[in-house]
């Protein structure tokens, strides 16, 4: 009946000024925002346990192993089991990072989270800041633990070696930081996939999957695999590191390459698609 | 204050918006009306920066969403009351958009009063009813006090008792001189909660109008009579220009004159009536005479709705 839409008739007074105060969102404020999230659900501490426990418990099985191999061969590395453990932690901080985006996807909450920060990628920066500082924190604790427990194991047979040896420290905190870089990788794919299950599927295929280098023929396998996250790991927790691969300095840049690599494109697609 | 200039958004071929152009005023609770699919949500989430529009601009208090400074001081919004997270309380998940704009915790602890959630705040939301969902979604709209409140069915999913207080929550904030936007695909509600009202349908606008405007335009007015003389009453009615329908079972509908000049008329010839019933079509009616071409999924009808509701028990007639 009224094909051409009608004009308002009334045109009431202005809206009472805004009380919203001059000062911008701080990060502090996504900081805390982020922070008060990742400490009220449950997943966490489930993530988080499965990241701590498993590793402990595991590099003493493996160090234990180590011992009760036949002299004679070669001497394995006594830093080996501590970064072999973290097989299961890496999978259990990547999901936290890809839970972080992938729980808000999924329930709808994330445009809740956008309309309330609207520059994405500071919230993409927050999430990561907050997920990297407690996996950063967690992965020490745990690369810590599993020397000391590795090294009690391996001394019995006179394999360990101590903290104070030149090169340990640096390569058990390295060891740590393998637990944060994969949460981090977590995290940009939760914010590109979406989906948890998804996010999940692809966070561990970019982690393990370029370790199928290693069956590729010599000298390829190395000459890829050096740039895979798994074998710069390798190369940057190790006491004797391997010749074939890069430094340890450059396996460090590789390993810390693969979570920037994934954030920057994360920060890329996050402001592109609607929510 | 919200303003819509010439909002266009395709999906790939489907044309969700199309030229859509409105200015939602302060100080009146406008109901945003549509079919399913005529687009409401859509609007809503391009105002909020949520998706980019393919054309045109939206604007809150002057401003695009993504340049606002603390957005959630200058408007609150409620998309979806579902979209929580199960596993967190209330209060952590007020507490944690709270923080997120600098709003401190005691705000957090105000808004729970206000919705009634004071009570459930520390349990996990999982356990939530739909309308007691919706209450923490209202509360999170409030934690800034913000000037504009934009809101898509929020009447989903609450008893009558929580509708009511809805109603009278959207006027007091309407009132103090906001700006509130609150979405239905139901007129009836409408009716009742809203003063303005924009219409769409298939992403272009079909009115935007005061409530009682939009019913006076759309709706039909007319008066049923009975009397042992009707043959008589028509002459003397179609003689004053009034148009006379007979009906099948002897009654008269009689549009072009109110039912006092009829009883007036009837009266001055010695003519008795024995029924005169004013009649106004629903405002339901109105709304499906005018989004009737855009809806997108018809169903078929059961039987042919009467064009006009007699008498006026009906709640959806209007009385406005």
């Amino acid at each position: 009946m009224n094909p051409a839409p009608m004009s308002p008739a009334t045109a009431p007074t202005a809206p009472a000024p805004p009380n919203a105060p001059s000062i911008p969102v701080r990060a502090r404020d996504l900081l805390g925002c982020e922070w008060t999230k990742f400490r009220s659900v449950r997943s966490t501490y489930w993530t988080l346990a499965v990241a701590v426990v498993t590793p402990i418990g595991f590099s003493i099985l493996v160090a234990s192993a180590f011992a009760a191999a036949p002299p004679g061969g070669a001497r394995p590395d006594p830093l080996l089991p501590g970064l072999l453990s973290l097989e299961y932690a890496v999978i259990a901080v990547a999901v936290l990072g890809v839970l972080s985006f992938s729980s808000e996807f999924g329930t709808g909450l994330i445009r809740t989270t956008f309309a309330a920060a609207p520059r994405r990628r500071a919230v993409l920066a927050a999430k990561a800041a907050v997920t990297g500082t407690v996996t950063l924190i967690v992965g020490e604790v745990v690369a810590f633990s599993s020397f000391f427990a590795d090294q009690a194991v391996l001394s019995g047979h006179h394999l360990g070696v101590s903290l104070s040896r030149p090169g340990v420290p640096g390569a058990v905190l390295a060891t740590g930081v393998l637990l944060c870089v994969c949460a981090l990788i977590g995290v940009a794919i939760g914010a590109i996939v979406r989906h948890t299950a998804g996010g999940i599927a692809a966070a561990i295929g970019v982690i393990v999957l370029p370790a199928i280098a290693a069956l590729l023929r010599p000298p390829w396998s190395d000459r890829i695999g050096r740039f895979t996250l798994l074998d710069a790991a390798r190369q940057v927790t190790a006491l004797h590191p391997q010749p074939d691969l890069f430094t340890p300095a450059g396996s460090l840049l590789v390993l810390l390459a693969w979570p920037a690599a994934a954030l920057a494109a994360a920060a890329l697609l996050i402001t592109r698609r609607d929510v | 204050m919200i303003e819509l200039d010439r909002l266009s958004k395709r999906f790939g071929s489907v044309t969700a918006l199309d030229d859509l152009s409105f200015t939602v005023r302060p100080g009146h609770v406008t109901g945003f009306l549509g079919p399913n699919g005529a687009g409401k949500t859509t609007t809503m989430k391009i105002i909020l920066g949520l998706d980019a529009p393919t054309a045109g601009t939206a604007l809150v208090n002057g401003r695009r969403y993504d340049r606002l400074v603390r957005p959630l001081y200058q408007v609150g919004s409620l998309l979806d009351a579902t979209a929580l997270h199960g596993g967190r309380t209330a209060r952590l998940h007020l507490a944690s958009l709270a923080q997120s704009n600098g709003i401190g915790r005691r705000r957090v602890a105000e808004v729970l009063a206000l919705t009634g959630m004071e009570a459930v705040a520390d349990r996990r939301v999982n356990g939530y009813s739909l309308g007691m969902k919706q209450r923490l979604g209202l509360a999170v709209a409030m934690l800034g006090d913000p000037p504009v409140l934009m809101l898509d069915e929020p009447v989903n999913g609450l008893d009558t008792e929580g509708i009511g207080w809805i109603r009278q929550f959207f006027k007091a904030l309407a009132a103090e001189g906001r700006t509130v936007l609150v979405s239905s695909h139901l007129m009836s509600e409408m009716a009742l909660s809203a003063d303005h009202l924009i219409v769409i349908g298939r992403g272009k606008l079909l009115a935007d109008m005061p409530t009682a405007q939009l019913i006076a335009a759309n709706a039909r007015h007319d008066v049923l009579l009975r009397s042992p003389r009707t043959a008589e009453l028509t002459g003397l009615l179609t003689a004053r220009g009034a148009t006379v329908t007979p009906q099948p079972d002897g009654a008269l509908v009689v549009t072009g004159l109110d039912a006092a000049a009829i009883g007036d008329l009837a009266a001055g010839h010695g003519i008795a009536l024995h029924a005169l019933v004013p009649r106004q079509a629903s405002l339901e009616d109105a709304y499906l005479d005018l989004t009737g071409e855009s809806v997108d999924y018809h169903g078929t009808p059961v039987a042919a709705p009467g064009p006009v509701t007699e008498g006026t028990p009906n709640p959806m007639s209007t009385a406005r």
